[in-house]
């Protein structure tokens, strides 16, 4: 027995760096991917029929060769499966219907006994396409020069804060009108115009797209995927499939890596629907990496023209940011990323005259989704690089410029909403220490040039204003605590941040908390997506509401059984105390059989479950003209990043020397973890940066493979980053807790691109700052010969 | 669809498999022998997910095919820990934090685990070089190259 | 539309015993079937169906593949199997051959180095093969086995065209021999990828030099260039600048832009022939310079 007088207290888990609970298994070779799960002899492969042309009408199917063909058991088209479905606009159906979009839409599915088979059939099935001139710029495509690529685009059902424009290629229009910008303008001493291009990008999921799928006899649906969005697919395909939420049950393993492209529904609807016409067979589906590359979600381009204005002492007055989005060729996602990228488009910036057009365009392109940033990396790309150059002109050094500007709590955000308490200043002054970043250096050899950038950043969970979570907690006999919950392990780590919340909740060493994964539908409480950085701050709030709803069970029991007041018992280290009366009982076996009424009797208590549910009730719409709106989301996330670089003069080729990373993240559960994600995310930002692009020339994608489409590899980071974030408790987060999985990867382009030009005088269009790219920008420019 | 009859030795253990001879030994390792942890994540040599031991050298199992590995000994990351106790460098890098999403554990795992074979002490310029056939997208490399060092010590 | 196969299609994997029996093989199933020792060239292109095979030759059980031999009178012989790992660490490389070793060293990955071949990478006939340009400037000349017998084939007469070489149906290449390189050379390759390592050349330059009676300037260079033609190219004018003319600073820059107004890239997915061009002017002047330096001392 604990003495209580020195009292023996759990070291708290929250802000403590605890070993991850899962990764045993991933360093072992036994953790379960969606591949790794066995199906037996009776698994059948599935292959999909696409589409060689980015827009095109079509004419005719045929499967009858690939229906005959010996160990074929299902073909399907278009036509089997009519309905649309889209997390926001209802815009795509599983297959192509009446006419493909672009270069990989799926036409057809076949599955098959065997790969080979598989193969064999999809290359039997014949389509007749008459081509149709195609879109490959947002700006054409939203002109009325376009030809349609949604004629059907007015029936589209679309939640209220979404606004299409049928009769055009744009799929949402969002305006900010804050201010009046063309009074601001002859105000403003210094004022900075340019247009920003950001390419298409891909997420690279080190373990692509993966669903098998089994329909039973009476029509229920069991699917297997590596998912993000388990609930969220549930919904939509059944939606697809005229079947109720309940009849279709989605497993979701281990996810080898998502950033967004495992978010809403791709490709898993194909082995569904190949599944209901071969009852009782598993069907499964894996991307080949070059599909993963051009037939999946992709993040859009955009093309951003910023005009941004200050006074004389570099106060920020008048910001016009018209955003062009690339949405490709379905924007059931990318409309609220077009949505998210125009509330947010002042960036975290105090400027009082702002007018933004979000413009959602469709194009021949791949899809754009969900990915990691969700429109911010791409805004900020723009709008920070201008604000570099702005600074400039203004003669204000680039720190006291940003933090003259930036975000405090009580500003009023340009949706009219009042920002929160926030650590950007700090954020700001930590990347600039750590970087001496006032500090002119020399190049550390005479053929580099050497300069250092900055950028900041903001952005909030996007997701509609009623994303909710829940989250159950029960006891076994050994005191060990299960936890129900709906999101998934993407890799962040949310699994052991949730054990540590439980924990803490609880009362119980962190060692004795597992989750209840994998997570199944059918088991496992709701959660509306594993994106937009909301795990750790709304799945956290259901998970600390569950867990202190079973202590608060537990300590009603003992309070019953030992006649005390509830306020002076506790758990601690996973028994319960009395700090009156100095009893103590462990948990085991009180949890599952209650505790006895003295002399036998009866008994009271019983199993302990405890139940949390979190889902924001305060976010407002906003008006369709203006963007106003008293409460336009959640809560910000923000931070900044800075890079100290070289540029080799003979090839344009640019070297890290050092870099630097920070972010507001309220309460850092797990330090180690936040800084792992911060690095991580970093490293992604500035590989976008530097090396990656989806090249597309008239709709085909010239760089399927990771032969040319490059990623940063380890040598390529070959310097120290510093990751000093920021704790400002967020006021309704676990622990003061908020999301962080994103924010690392958003302002890497433009701290990277403010870095180039203070090296070279050269500021490029957009990203990737490719060695070419710099090397004859400063030839054209003089600056080497 | 023609078959050979290899036996080979993986993780210590003989197997005789017949497989079909387009088959690769990524596939093979996978299918025929169940041995799910080393991944697949490209199919084209790129990405190392399916890294694995041929012979004491780490090779893209997807660029092998099984039919070549006739009398070969193949170390998979189900071969690494001995008898349930981890090695040195799989407790570093779960130390370090340089598991994040875990698919491209594995094939670092054997990349580094060989490295640490014929270079005891290697540079950090020599750790990345051997891991640049290993991408991850998670981890930014910081802390697997930190598990890799502490190893070394 | 590039779809590939999740694996490799349907093939027949043949290991012939013997140089003969190999020959024989490929010369009656000529256009179906292929020698391979790695496949990391062949693997991928048979999944995007840009190749076609029925069969697929492991060349690794003939006889003279894994040769890696020194003879201070014939020179280097590198076997069909031995893979770019071997080569960029074999003593007798590294003693006599470093550059060689150097070029083989910034191939690719650890992974694919074990497999990957310096005959592979010749008989692709790709013009960013990392190591042809060396074996072309050092003289190599490679032993074919086919339906006839052995013969010797010089590298310099070797391509023709991208992927395309002068190997009849049977063939078989065995080894290459590199003669012992002249006394006192020095060289070096110096390579352009996008990451800092381990990606295909953008331009790939390899420079060697050495003392020479014969040249006027006492020297003479070779100067080999990848990925900016359609075959390795070597850049004679750029190499007679350097033996006519007594070596300086400016005689190098001149070499350099001899080099850069030779060569014909193309733009592609991975370069514009604008950067490429200006890329060979400045890595060869780069190469030149290491190289003068050491052969100056």
């Amino acid at each position: 027995m604990a003495n209580l007088k020195t009292k023996e207290i759990t070291t708290n888990p929250i802000g403590a760096s605890v070993t991850r609970n899962d990764v045993y298994e991933k360093v072992t070779g036994s953790a379960v991917y969606a591949d790794d799960i066995q199906f037996g002899g009776k698994l059948l492969h599935a292959r999909a029929v696409r589409s060689p042309y980015p827009h095109a009408l079509i004419k005719r199917i045929d499967t009858s060769k690939a229906e005959a063909l010996p160990g074929v058991k299902a073909v399907v088209t278009g036509k089997d499966f009519p309905n649309r479905i889209g997390l926001y606009l209802q815009d795509k159906t599983i297959f192509a219907t009446d006419r493909v979009r672009f270069i990989g839409d799926p036409v057809a599915a076949v599955a098959a006994v065997s790969d080979e088979i598989a193969i064999k059939a999809a290359a039997l099935v014949e389509v007749e396409y008459e081509e149709l001139e195609g879109v490959y710029d947002a700006e054409f495509g939203a002109s009325d020069k376009a030809p349609l690529i949604h004629p059907k685009l007015g029936d589209y059902i679309y939640p209220n804060f979404i606004f299409p424009k049928p009769g055009t290629n744009i799929s949402n229009h969002f305006k900010i009108r804050k201010g009046d910008v063309n009074a601001a303008w002859p105000k403003c001493e210094h004022i900075v115009e340019r247009t920003f291009r950001v390419p298409h990008i891909q997420h690279v999921p080190i373990e692509t797209h993966i669903a098998i799928a089994q329909m039973d006899e009476k029509g229920k649906v069991t699917l297997w995927a590596s998912s993000q969005s388990p609930f969220a697919q549930r919904n939509l395909i059944a939606h697809a499939l005229h079947i109720s939420q309940s009849d279709l049950r989605v497993i979701a393993p281990l996810v080898g890596g998502g950033f967004g492209s495992k978010a809403g529904v791709t490709m898993e609807a194909i082995p569904v629907a190949l599944a209901t016409k071969c009852k009782g067979w598993p069907v499964k589906m894996i991307l080949t990496r070059e599909e993963e590359f051009f037939t999946n979600f992709v993040r859009q381009g955009l093309t951003a023209h910023v005009k941004i204005g200050c006074d004389k002492a570099g106060n920020l007055l008048a910001l016009k940011n018209t955003m062009y989005w690339d949405g490709g060729a379905s924007t059931e996602y990318g409309v609220n990323v077009t949505r998210a990228g125009g509330y947010s488009s002042s960036g975290p910036y105090d400027i009082p005259n702002i007018e933004n057009d979000s413009i959602c365009v469709y194009t021949n392109h791949p899809i754009g989704g969900a990915y990691r940033g969700f429109g911010m990396s791409e805004m900020h790309t723009g709008l920070d690089q201008a604000i570099d150059e702005l600074a400039e002109k203004a003669g204000i050094d680039k720190v006291t410029f940003l933090k003259k500007n930036g975000v405090v709590g009580g500003d009023i955000l340009a949706t009219g909403m009042t920002m929160h308490e926030n650590g950007l200043l700090q954020c700001i002054d930590n990347v600039a220490k750590s970087l001496d970043f006032s500090k002119k250096e020399k190049p550390t050899s005479p053929d580099r040039l050497r300069g250092k950038g900055i950028a900041v950043m903001w952005k909030a969970p996007a997701m509609p204003p009623n994303a909710g979570s829940s989250a159950w907690v029960e006891l076994a006999e050994d005191g060990n605590v299960t936890v129900g919950l709906g999101g998934q392990e993407i890799g962040q780590g949310t699994f052991t941040v949730m054990a540590q919340m439980a924990a803490a909740a609880l009362g119980v060493p962190y060692e004795k908390v597992r989750i209840a994964g994998p997570v199944d539908t059918q088991y496992s409480p709701y959660e509306w997506q594993t994106v937009a950085s909301r795990l750790t701050w709304s799945m956290g709030n259901a998970v600390r509401m569950a867990a202190a709803d079973a202590r608060k069970q537990i300590l009603e029991m003992v309070a019953e059984a030992w006649k005390e007041k509830i306020e002076d018992l506790d758990i601690v280290n996973g028994i319960v105390v009395s700090y009156k009366s100095e009893q103590e009982t462990p948990l085991e076996n009180i949890v599952i059989y209650g505790m006895p009424k003295k002399n036998d009797e009866g008994w009271m208590g019983g199993p302990v479950i405890g139940r949390g549910s979190f889902m924001p009730k305060y976010v407002t719409g906003l008006d369709a003209e203006t963007g106003q709106g008293p409460r336009a989301v959640v809560h910000y996330t923000v931070g900044c990043e800075g890079l100290d670089i070289e540029v080799e003069k003979s090839t344009g080729k640019i070297h890290v020397l050092k870099a630097a990373a920070a972010f507001d993240v309220g309460k850092a559960i797990n330090p180690e973890l936040v800084k792992g994600q911060i690095e991580g995310g970093f490293v992604q930002g500035l590989s976008s940066a530097m090396f990656e692009e989806i090249k597309l020339k008239k709709g085909v994608m010239t760089n399927p493979s990771f032969v040319d489409y490059r990623i940063a590899t380890a040598p390529d980071i070959n310097f120290p980053l510093e990751t000093p974030y920021v704790e400002v408790p967020q006021d309704d987060g676990p622990w003061g807790a908020r999301g962080v999985g994103e924010h690392p990867m958003v302002p890497t382009i433009a701290a990277l691109g403010n870095a180039i030009y203070d090296a070279t005088g050269i500021r490029l269009e957009g990203p990737p700052f490719s060695a070419e790219k710099i090397y004859l920008a400063m030839l054209d420019a003089g600056i080497v010969k | 669809m023609n078959y050979s009859t290899i036996t080979l030795t993986v993780n210590d253990l003989v197997e005789t498999v017949d497989v079909p001879q387009n088959m690769t030994l990524l596939q093979m390792i996978r299918e025929k022998l169940s041995l799910t942890g080393t991944k697949n994540g490209c199919s084209a040599g790129e990405c190392g997910a399916c890294t694995v031991l041929m012979n004491g050298e780490p090779v893209n199992s997807c660029m092998v095919l099984a039919a070549e590995c006739d009398g070969a000994e193949i170390v998979t990351v189900e071969g690494l820990a001995k008898g349930g106790k981890l090695t040195q460098l799989q407790d570093a890098i779960i130390k370090s934090g340089g598991v994040q999403c875990g698919f491209c554990t594995p094939g670092m795992l054997i990349s580094a685990t060989a490295l640490l074979k014929r270079n005891a002490h290697p540079t950090d310029v020599e750790i990345r070089e051997a891991i640049v056939g290993n991408l991850c997208r998670c981890t930014g490399y910081v802390r697997i190259v930190d598990a890799i060092k502490q190893t070394a010590k | 539309m590039i779809n590939p196969h999740p694996g490799l299609p349907e093939l027949q994997y043949v290991k012939p015993t013997s140089l003969a029996e190999a020959s024989k093989f490929l010369a009656e199933h000529e256009g179906i079937a292929r020698p391979f020792s790695g496949g990391t060239d062949n693997f991928v292109r048979l999944r995007d169906g840009v190749l076609k095979l029925d069969y697929l030759v492991d060349v690794k059980g003939l006889e003279g593949v894994h040769e890696i031999s020194f003879d201070s009178k014939k020179g280097l012989t590198i076997g069909a199997a031995v893979n770019m790992n071997k080569v960029a660490s074999n003593p007798e490389i590294l003693r006599h051959y470093p550059n060689l070793a150097e070029a083989a060293q910034s191939v690719a990955s650890y992974q694919l180095r074990n497999r990957a071949t310096v005959i592979g990478n010749i008989c692709n006939a790709s013009p960013a093969g990392d190591t042809i340009g060396t074996c072309m400037v050092l003289g190599g000349v490679l032993r074919v086995h086919g339906i006839q017998g052995f013969r010797d084939v010089p590298l310099s007469s070797f391509f023709l065209a991208p992927g395309r070489t002068v190997l009849k149906p049977g063939d078989v290449v065995v080894s290459i021999t590199l003669p012992v390189p002249p006394k006192g050379f020095v060289g070096t390759y110096k390579k352009l990828g996008r990451n800092i390592i381990g990606d295909l050349s953008i331009v790939g330059v390899t420079v060697m030099g050495f003392p020479s009676k014969d040249a006027p300037s006492g020297y003479q260079f070779r100067i080999a260039l990848a990925s900016v033609a359609p075959v390795p190219f070597e850049a004679l004018k750029a190499e007679a600048v350097l033996s006519q003319k007594k070596i300086t600073d400016e005689v190098i820059t001149e070499a350099a832009e001899s080099a850069m107004q030779a060569v014909t890239p193309i733009d592609d997915v991975r370069g514009s022939a604008r950067y490429r061009k200006f890329m060979v002017r400045n890595l060869t002047r780069e190469a030149l310079t290491e190289v003068w330096k050491k052969l100056s001392k």
